[in-house]
């Protein structure tokens, strides 16, 4: 991801229907909340989603681990 | 032709013939601005200064030559040829703004076209979602679909830019440059053409309220980004000597060659010829 300064990671959440659970599809690095609405709609355009949202990582706070910074996908804490 | 509805048309012979030829023009104009922006915004998909700009430049580039092909295939209604439309025309015969005459070499000028002149192009197909052209109605919810998200990307990055002092004063430059052909787009207050199409129903505003409902979208934004953009106000006069009327930009320039080829696909077609 290219990273500049002022710049935040945010996490997508999304469901295909509205039955479906939402699911963590991936993320962006966005200046802003405005930006990471339009790089999520336009990064991950691979299913028509009845819903989409995103979140901050760093709004998400850890229960059980001490482990920082959170990660939802394993392969990132490499 | 039979109209559905007491005030609709169903197909283009079925309009007044003034409001026919007006209506052609605007609708190809949209779309040469749609087809050219759209090479300008896909101009910065490896240069912008992240990944995700480059690809939200990359996703609203293919939505504009969307666009672009549901508007010159619209045109076939007027018995236009969308062939020859695309791929023979000179220069001279597009009907694009000036801001799109030569690549944008900085950013905060692509941001400029992004929030202005998009919005500008979205300003008037919002006022044809009700028209009584009837065959543009159902092609002008997904356009302006797609078009929420390229307003959203313009706004956040006046805001982002807005953050910093030289942020502010690029964005600046390229905004103020950018208004004045913006605001003259719409058309003359007194225009014989909006007229036309005002008066059959086909749009519901005349120019003047075109920039009106222009100002209204663009205005908070520069206000959100703390922006002062003097050209932008309701009070400035607008200068209209070196417009042309028929091609709705400044009169001087036109459209840069290279780009002319590549819009036109010179190249790929003269790989399939005898």
């Amino acid at each position: 991801m290219g990273h500049l300064s002022g710049e935040r990671l945010y996490e997508i959440f999304a469901r295909q229907k509205r039955e479906d659970r939402l699911e963590h599809i991936g993320t962006v690095s966005a200046p802003n909340p405005e930006l990471a609405r339009v790089y999520a709609w336009k990064t991950y355009d691979e299913a028509t989603w009845f819903e989409m949202v995103v979140a901050p990582r760093d709004a998400f706070r850890s229960v059980n681990r001490n482990e920082v910074p959170f990660t939802l996908h394993p392969a990132e804490t490499a | 032709m039979s109209k559905t509805r007491t005030d609709g048309f169903k197909s283009a012979d079925a309009l007044p013939e003034s409001a026919r030829e007006a209506l052609a023009a605007s609708l190809l104009s949209l779309a040469d601005n749609k087809r050219i922006l759209g090479m300008r915004y896909g101009e910065w998909i490896l240069g912008a200064p992240t990944l995700e700009a480059g690809i939200a430049c990359s996703a609203m580039a293919q939505d504009e030559w969307g666009h672009a092909r549901i508007l010159y295939a619209t045109l076939k209604d007027f018995e236009f040829e969308p062939n020859v439309l695309e791929h023979e025309r000179p220069a001279d015969e597009y009907l694009n703004s000036e801001l799109l005459d030569e690549p944008v070499t900085e950013w905060p000028d692509l941001l400029a076209l992004n929030l202005l002149l998009d919005s500008a192009l979205s300003v008037q197909v919002e006022a044809m979602t009700e028209s009584s052209y009837e065959p543009i109605l159902f092609k002008t919810r997904k356009l302006l679909e797609e078009e929420r998200f390229h307003f959203e990307h313009g706004r956040g990055w006046a805001m982002r830019l807005g953050d910093t002092g030289a942020g502010r004063k690029a964005l600046e430059a390229a905004y103020r440059k950018a208004v004045g052909p913006c605001l003259r787009w719409f058309g003359r207050p007194d225009s014989e053409f909006v007229r036309q199409l005002v008066d059959a129903g086909v749009m519901n505003a005349d120019s003047d309220e075109l920039r009106r409902r222009w100002r209204e979208r663009i205005t908070p934004v520069f206000t959100e980004a703390g922006l002062e953009i003097p050209e932008s106000g309701e009070a400035v006069v607008l200068e209209w000597e070196d417009w042309d009327a028929d091609r709705r930009r400044a009169a001087a320039g036109a459209l840069d060659e290279v780009t002319l080829a590549r819009i036109r696909g010179d190249k790929n077609r003269s790989m399939l010829m005898d």
